[in-house]
């Protein structure tokens, strides 16, 4: 690292750019969102005039040491509608999160390439012949839009040329309005656009395939003798920084769920390795900077060499929670199978967290509901265990009432609503050429479903299985009422069904198999489902922030958890579970056929960080990575891990400010984060291995 | 068909030699090392431990080819990793004839002994002859404070280490590094003057005390008497395997 990037990034750890936040009264906000609403204006115009209204609040920062500016100063995004209005948009709608524009992959590329002077052009050929109204304001608002950034753009040079930064200035006054030539153009210009979507209050912002758009810049640059390798590794690092200027004030649940999740490697559009020199050089600027984001995530497939492997499991190694895996050979024929194009799916990316999306094409909501299997269980059994006859008869019962399920969740998604988005529209492929705002979708507009507690179910439904079906210990009436009692006066059942009865993980068909129809029941539920923009709905192996939601409202589980006990994050053993140890863990999450049910949703697994200890860990650990792959393993995530640290932090949160966990689909600072989800992560950690 | 006792299987052991392996642990051991962090690895007999207030049973009873079997199960990846099957204790050579059965039923995946090297030599050479790989643990060169911290004399050890430098079998030294016991210079000068030249010696492995050795003993109803500072750290010296031209690595 660079004196200079040095510099730059202690001023980060130390938040020392936050000296330049302004503090606006809240009522300026509140004033705004409700001039809009007295002049009536429609969705569309009041999302430009929001944009206009920040950018005008915007203080242009430009340090003399940087490269690559753009930087927040206004802490705060108003909102469109009064709450009045949005209680009236609820009332008619669905709206999902906060009913803006989120989570999807732009394609940054084409408008990099471009510039917005030839974009402008393109909206004006299509304005010239467009007829209708509601297509002629979208073209104006997608207009105005890029003449409100670009004299932005303007204010950033000017601020640049005053402070002496000549060559920032320079860079400003050709990008992002014409086509970046350099890779230092090509990193700034993508900032720009990247800071204009959160701008306007589009959020969990994805940078998407960065090593595939960005390579031929760099290319061009290393091979005219532009850069040479560490120039062009200094300006990667200090661009990695700017995803860390500005993220505290990006919407998510905890700090650090922002959704700047950067995909490296994977295939081609003709399904060859795409991986090249930049992507190595972002896992080597990623373990450098040590920061939460970008959040790297590392396709692979069978080609994938054991190098690759190796960078990533260096990055594991330091504690940071990433790269998250995935693997071409699964996600791929999985998306093809539920109707992506196969030039497509080989372009997948994932969302803020781990579902796959489609660059560009992809206004997918992956989120957009979740299975609890574990609650599934639960109502079954209490209305037909007692009269099942057996344990398939029981299963079959099960699987019943996810279809119901199925049917009910489906309905909950009737006539969504999106703000507008004129910026992210023009980052979209087919906006413009359809004259259709993104809010309305794209080319795919499926939802997808997490599915949370796999591991709890199947624990269930096999100490179920052994105790009242095979060994009769115990009637159905018993464990309704143990269950019912949250196990008080039942601990001698409890011992049994916690300690003996078989768990997820140890690579036991018994219970395995039984998660493995769970799964596929899950996915054939859903098929033949449509949502109201025609796409169809996915299945996935992810949780989000369910695994706590949904703990809350879940009683006792017949796996021997008590109440409020927590269901184990994404696809992973219950963390009431001892396991064999992590071989058998991917050998058991390995055998669903993880192909149908392809929303995503990584495997993740606590590794103790004295593993790592040893010159030869590294590639241990990465041939243990890949044999998850070759298993048929769809994604991936390490925790590197050490439960007396995470402990000492509790106590001692000003020694730990940097120490970085891995939540559910994203890292953060551990400090930062509530405590309950302190303590899941701790004692995910107490089964590390 | 012999039966055997172990007491636990750790998969994934990324640090009991070469590639990705499952280490399988005898239980039973003579030796009584003071430092000892797996007291339940000391009787030969079943135990019942108590941790966090519940009971369970330590020890479970096989025959060597179900033994087998259960290691066997995913082994590809130990293959993949160009690892294989670790067998340590307790110590294994206190139950040869399943250890010999356990080792051909293994066969041809990589094995590795960790042993104390206190058996009769010629259980030793039988069971070396059959393995890929031996983790040759070394605590003290001096008979006196041998005894005194292991509970055996340590005549045994020696000369079997003088039998394993006498062949081609590759091995590694293992030291576990106890503060005030061991860790002196004098102590691995001596060390390394046993296991200078040996044509099978790959390197050796430093294995620093541990505070939370202890931790166990209340658990099977012992009471842990370190005759050493557990809080200072042990001292490391190198220089006499470097002087050798021998590989060291702390663990």
């Amino acid at each position: 690292m660079t004196k200079r990037i040095e510099a730059m990034l202690d001023d980060i750890l130390n938040k020392r750019h936050h000296k330049y936040r302004q503090h606006i009264d809240s009522a300026v906000f509140t004033q705004f969102t409700r001039e809009l609403f007295l002049k009536g204006l429609s969705d569309t115009e009041r999302s430009v005039k929001r944009l206009a209204f920040v950018l005008e609040l915007e203080k242009p920062v430009v340090f003399p040491e940087e490269k690559i500016a753009f930087m927040r100063t206004v802490p705060k995004i108003p909102e469109i509608f009064t709450d009045k209005e949005w209680s009236d948009i609820k009332a008619k709608h669905f709206i999902h999160e906060q009913g803006k524009v989120c989570n999807i992959s732009p394609n940054y590329g084409r408008t990099i390439k471009l510039g917005l002077d030839a974009r402008r052009e393109e909206v004006i050929q299509y304005l010239e012949t467009a007829e209708d109204g509601e297509v002629r304001q979208f073209y104006r608002s997608v207009l105005d839009t890029i003449d409100i950034v670009l004299s932005f753009v303007d204010r950033y040079a000017q601020e640049a040329r005053r402070v002496g930064n000549t060559e920032v200035a320079e860079i400003l006054n050709r990008v992002p309005r014409y086509g970046a030539v350099t890779f230092n153009e090509a990193l700034q210009s993508f900032r720009v656009l990247h800071y204009i979507l959160w701008a306007s209050f589009n959020y969990h912002n994805t940078i998407g395939r960065f090593d595939q758009y960005m390579f031929p810049y760099l290319k061009a640059d290393l091979d005219s003798g532009h850069l040479n390798y560490d120039q062009a590794f200094e300006l990667l690092e200090e661009f990695f920084l700017t995803f860390n200027r500005d993220s505290d004030l990006y919407p998510g649940i905890q700090q650090g769920d922002n959704g700047q999740s950067m995909v490296l490697g994977g295939v081609d559009s003709e399904g060859k390795d795409a991986s090249n020199i930049l992507t190595e050089m972002c896992l080597k600027a990623s373990l450098e900077m040590n920061l939460i984001d970008p959040k790297i995530n590392l396709r692979v497939n069978k080609d994938t060499g054991q190098e690759m492997f190796e960078l990533g499991t260096r990055l594991t190694k330091q504690g940071l929670g990433f790269p998250q895996y995935s693997n071409d050979d699964i996600v791929i024929p999985g998306l093809v199978e539920k109707g992506y194009s196969l030039e497509d799916a080989r372009n997948y990316v994932v969302a803020a967290c781990w579902e796959f999306i489609i660059p560009g094409v992809g206004m997918d909501i992956p989120n957009i509901g979740a299975l609890a299997y574990a609650d599934i269980v639960d109502k079954t059994l209490r209305y037909a265990l007692e009269e099942s006859k057996s344990f398939d008869g029981f299963m079959d019962r099960v699987k019943d009432e996810i279809f119901s399920w199925a049917d009910i969740e489906t309905n909950k998604f009737g006539n969504i609503y999106m703000e507008p988005s004129p910026m992210m529209s023009l980052l979209m492929d087919g906006c413009i050429s359809s004259g259709k705002d993104i809010s309305h979708g794209s080319r795919y507009n499926n939802y997808g479903l997490h599915g949370t507690g796999i591991s709890t179910a199947a624990d269930s439904l096999a100490a179920i299985k052994r105790y009242i079906f095979e060994e009769k210990l115990l009637t159905a009436e018993e464990l309704i009422k143990a269950i019912d009692a949250n196990y008080v006066g039942y601990e001698d059942i409890l011992q049994k069904l916690k300690y003996e009865a078989p768990k997820m993980g140890n690579d036991d068909d018994y219970v395995d198999d039984i998660a493995k129809e769970l799964m596929e029941t899950f996915a054939k539920a859903l098929v033949g489902k449509t949502n109201e923009r025609g796409g169809c709905y996915r299945a996935g192996t992810g949780s989000a922030m369910f695994y706590v939601w949904h703990a809350k409202d879940l009683g006792a589980t017949p796996d021997g958890r008590r109440k409020g006990e927590f269901l184990s994050a994404n696809y992973a053993p219950s963390l009431n579970a001892k396991t064999k140890g992590p071989v058998s863990i991917i050998r058991s999450f390995a055998k669903p056929d993880l192909i149908k049910t392809i929303n995503g949703g990584p495997l993740t697994l606590e590794i103790h960080d004295t593993v790592f200890k040893g010159e030869d860990s590294i590639s241990k650990v990465a041939t243990f990575v890949k044999h998850f792959m070759d298993m048929g393993g769809h994604q991936l995530q390490i925790n590197s891990v050490n439960r007396d640290k995470l402990l000492d932090a509790q106590k001692n949160p000003d020694m730990y400010k940097n120490l970085i966990v891995r939540v559910w689909g994203w890292s953060g600072y551990f400090v930062e984060l509530d405590k309950e989800y302190q303590d899941h992560i701790i004692q995910r950690v107490e089964l590390s291995i | 068909m012999s039966t055997g006792m172990i007491f636990d299987i750790i998969e994934f052991a990324v640090h009991d030699g070469p590639g990705i392996r499952k280490t399988v642990f005898f239980k039973g051991c003579p030796l009584r090392c003071n430092w000892c962090h797996n007291p339940e690895s000391q009787s030969f007999e079943k135990e019942v431990m108590v941790i966090k207030g519940r009971r369970s049973d330590c020890g479970m009873k096989y025959e060597a080819t179900a033994l087998a079997e259960e290691l066997l199960k995913g082994k590809e990846i130990l293959e993949k990793s160009r690892g294989g099957i670790t067998i340590s204790g307790g110590e294994p050579l206190a139950q040869p004839a399943f250890l010999l059965e356990l080792i051909e039923a293994l066969k041809p995946v990589h094995i590795a002994l960790d042993t104390s090297g206190y058996a009769p030599n010629r259980i030793f050479k039988s069971v070396t002859e059959g393995v890929d790989l031996v983790l040759f643990d070394i605590k003290h060169t001096d008979p006196v404070v041998h005894k005194r911290v292991t509970g055996v004399d340590n005549r045994l050890i020696l000369e079997n280490l003088e039998y394993l430098c006498s062949t081609d079998k590759e091995f590694y030294v293992r030291i576990p590094l106890i503060p005030g016991i061991n860790d002196t210079m004098k102590n691995m000068e001596k060390i390394a003057e046993l296991i200078k030249g040996a044509r099978g010696l790959t390197k050796v492995d430093i294995l620093p005390y541990h505070k939370t050795a202890g931790a166990k003993y209340p658990m099977i109803g012992k009471k842990y008497k370190p005759l050493f500072d557990i809080d200072r750290s042990p001292k490391v010296y190198l220089e006499p395997f470097k002087k050798y031209n021998i590989r060291s690595e702390v663990m």
